[in-house]
């Protein structure tokens, strides 16, 4: 993928569990409620059709008690291995009103374990006025030294 | 002082090119004429120019003209807007995946020893 360093979000983790129940946590509802909202925000509805161009949908709950729905569809699917999706699309691919984001989850085994790479991909402005839109407040964390950095992994 | 979004537009617009971001990380050095930002490119000096004025007008960097020579200098108070941006959305994500983490290995003992359907 052309990784624009601006925009785009990279994460890699190793966690002690098979790939398998990484991939049910991702694609499995009663899983994914769990933990996908960051706290203090909580994910009070999630549906899941497991196809490409299949519907997913997350609520999340505002600690205020907003809630924010995001509907998008799946792209890709390879079983415990790789799953895309993104919200600029909706169920069966039709084009949503606003796009925000593209979520591209690796999945590798480790070891006895698993590790898996997160990468998103925003539509700048979208996302920026989305960002606000949900109050996520953080404080300014990074920088010029590590920013420059972020461009040179790129 | 919070940027409209049409600025924002410009800033990612600017750092969307490799040649630009090339141009950022070298002034993060410290300032530059525009012959010793040309250099290092393969690239004719018109198009390069037009690189650094892209720049120029995102905010990301600004430049002065002393006698012939024109040095660019970094803006780091726009970078940081942008910084505050992306870092904002990796926090979102840091936050959402350590509670994936977390959740997975509380779920583990129960799901996997048996290797039962999940």
């Amino acid at each position: 993928m052309n990784f624009n360093p601006s925009t785009d979000l990279k994460l890699e983790r190793i966690v002690d569990v098979k790939p398998e129940l990484v991939w049910a946590a991702w694609t499995q509802p009663e899983h994914l409620k769990k933990w996908f909202a960051p706290r203090p925000w909580t994910t009070v509805d999630c549906q899941i059709d497991l196809r490409i161009g299949g519907l997913c949908r997350t609520t999340m709950r505002s600690p205020e008690g907003q809630d924010f729905p995001n509907t998008g569809c799946y792209l890709e699917i390879i079983p415990n291995r790789k799953l895309v999706f993104t919200d600029a699309l909706g169920a069966d691919f039709r084009p949503n009103e606003k796009a925000f984001f593209t979520a591209m989850i690796l999945l590798e085994p480790h070891g006895t374990g698993t590790k898996y790479t997160a990468i998103a991909m925003h539509k700048d402005e979208a996302s920026r006025q989305q960002h606000e839109d949900m109050g996520f407040h953080v404080g300014w964390g990074m920088c010029l030294d590590q920013l420059v950095e972020l461009f040179q992994n790129a | 002082m919070p940027k409209q979004l049409s600025e924002y537009n410009q800033i990612f617009h600017a750092l969307a090119d490799p040649t630009r971001r090339a141009v950022i990380e070298r002034l993060s050095l410290g300032s530059a004429t525009v012959s010793q930002l040309a250099s290092p490119f393969a690239m004719a000096l018109p198009s390069f120019v037009q690189h650094l004025g892209v720049l120029e007008k995102s905010g990301l960097v600004h430049s002065k003209k002393s006698g012939r020579v024109r040095t660019y200098h970094l803006e780091p108070e726009t970078i940081q807007q942008v910084e505050h941006w992306l870092s904002s959305q990796r926090h979102i994500w840091e936050t959402r995946l350590d509670q994936l983490d977390s959740y997975l290995m509380q779920i583990k003992p129960s799901l996997e020893p048996h290797g039962e359907k999940l």
